[in-house]
């Protein structure tokens, strides 16, 4: 089923849920202000259902909103996002008689920047993306590339364990399968543990050099949802609000592993730094530790214990 | 002015009920270990939280241990069970950051093991030293703050 289909089916399902009462807002995405972006929708009128979208650029994880949230939602979740539901379940975050949970079946998310990349040309001068199967077609100056779907897909969706929900009320479209490029989603990470602890260091300085302590990641994740962050306590003073890159350094340190049994590798921390430093590199290091440690993957099932409160009396000592 | 040996400095969290009782029990029995290492007494050692340790690290100390009770004695039952947990992704991901993860160790100590403090803190000093002054804190230009 082509995108356009689901964004029919979606409208009518969301519009249904308004009218019946079912729910009392629906959180889904609309069209942004720039092309091939999408912007979260938050809306309890059923005639801005109109407004939804369905593309390859609903890049938001919008679980992080959830968290406070009063009466009854509506919640457009691709897989990482349902995980990301679940996991708040786990920590009793939400409730799930509270959701009602619009399911989309992601066969994953376009990064511009790559397209920008492959085909030498700024998001401005690209008239049209379009996905289909596993390619993708672009059109720029009046001539369509196609490009494989592998080669733009974001980095986190190469690695995506569940491209179709889960744990939804309603499916719209067909499964997908994941395309599975694990090596080219870890790249990075493994270019960095080849490297010396001395040229790993170096590294972040480079990156954390550049973070305004914008608070961006944070806010963006759905994992990170304590009332007071550890960041803005004054007494103990965790961190310096000194524009010193070992805080910006520690302070992403200490909240990956906040995160830690949580972070369902979604990849909005990154998406959401205006400095572009590479945040999944942290969480996805960390996603694959917590893995190999503890065989934990986050939000793949909504009956155990959170890792970090769970434990077996039996666990031996190292 | 002679160049002296560095000394680095080593905060040691020891839990109320077994490391803090073991670390005095060395103590009484005059067993001798490096004079490097600081105490803070916690309730457990599952209320080291990654930011105590790496606050520490960021204030000035070359190492820190993180010493409970063994696997299986916790007074709160299951404390140590999530230090251990918590404390290996915290050195998981010092290490990817480039800070050795030798700084930061979990022991188990009971309280009758003053020998095997003893031990702990002088095996930690001799692999500080081995490690030089930690860069957290000294990369910035050694302020004092």
């Amino acid at each position: 089923m082509a995108d356009i289909d689901i964004e029919q089916k979606l409208r009518q399902e969301a519009r249904g849920l308004l009218e019946q009462g079912k729910v009392d807002r629906i959180l889904g995405y609309e069209a942004g202000s720039l092309k091939f972006t999408t912007t979260p929708l938050v809306t309890a009128d059923k005639d801005d259902t109109e407004r939804l979208v369905v593309n390859p650029f609903v890049v938001n994880n919008l679980s992080a909103f959830l968290t406070g949230m009063e009466g009854k939602t509506g919640i457009v979740a691709k897989g990482c996002d349902s995980r990301s539901i679940v996991s708040l379940m786990q920590d009793r975050k939400v409730a799930r008689e509270n959701l009602v949970i619009l399911g989309i079946p992601c066969p994953g998310l376009i990064d511009v920047r790559k397209v920008e990349v492959l085909l030498g040309k700024e998001r401005d001068e690209l008239e049209d993306i379009s996905r289909e199967g596993d390619k993708v077609t672009v059109t720029a100056a009046g001539k369509k590339t196609e490009l494989p779907l592998a080669k733009v897909l974001f980095d986190n969706c190469l690695a995506c364990d569940m491209p179709t929900p889960e744990e939804y009320d309603v499916l719209l479209g067909e499964p997908q399968s994941p395309v599975a490029d694990p090596a080219a989603s870890r790249a990075g990470i493994e270019e960095l543990e080849a490297m010396s602890p001395e040229q790993r260091w170096e590294f972040w300085k480079g990156e954390f050099s550049r973070c305004t302590r914008c608070y961006a990641c944070r806010n963006a994740c759905p994992a990170c949802f304590c009332q007071r962050c550890f960041v803005e306590e004054t007494d103990p003073q965790w961190v310096l609000p000194v524009p010193r890159w070992q805080d910006n350094l520690i302070f992403q340190l200490i909240r990956t592993i906040h995160v830690a049994g949580r972070c369902t590798d979604c990849g909005n921390c990154e998406r959401a730094c205006p400095a572009h430093i590479p945040l999944r590199s942290l969480s996805k290091k960390m996603y694959d530790m917590v893995d190999e440690l503890f065989h934990y993957r986050a939000g793949m099932d909504r009956n155990p214990e959170p890792l970090l409160t769970a434990y077996e009396a039996s666990e031996a000592e190292d | 002015m002679a160049t002296a040996e560095f000394e680095p400095k080593i905060l040691a969290f020891c839990c109320n009920w077994c490391s803090y009782a073991g670390a005095d029990l060395a103590g009484v029995s005059r067993m001798q270990y490096p004079p490097n290492v600081r105490i803070i007494r916690v309730m457990c050692s599952g209320r080291v939280s990654p930011e105590l340790v790496v606050k520490a690290l960021r204030s000035g100390a070359d190492g820190v241990v993180v010493l409970g009770c063994h696997i299986g004695d916790c007074h709160y039952i299951s404390g140590n069970h999530r230090t251990k947990k918590r404390m290996a992704i915290l050195r998981g991901l010092l290490s990817y950051m480039g800070v050795d993860p030798r700084r930061v160790r979990l022991e188990w100590v009971s309280a009758s093991e003053g020998d095997r403090f003893a031990q702990v803190v002088t095996e930690v000093t001799r692999e500080i030293k081995e490690l030089g002054p930690n860069r957290l804190f000294t990369d910035q230009g050694q302020e004092k703050r």
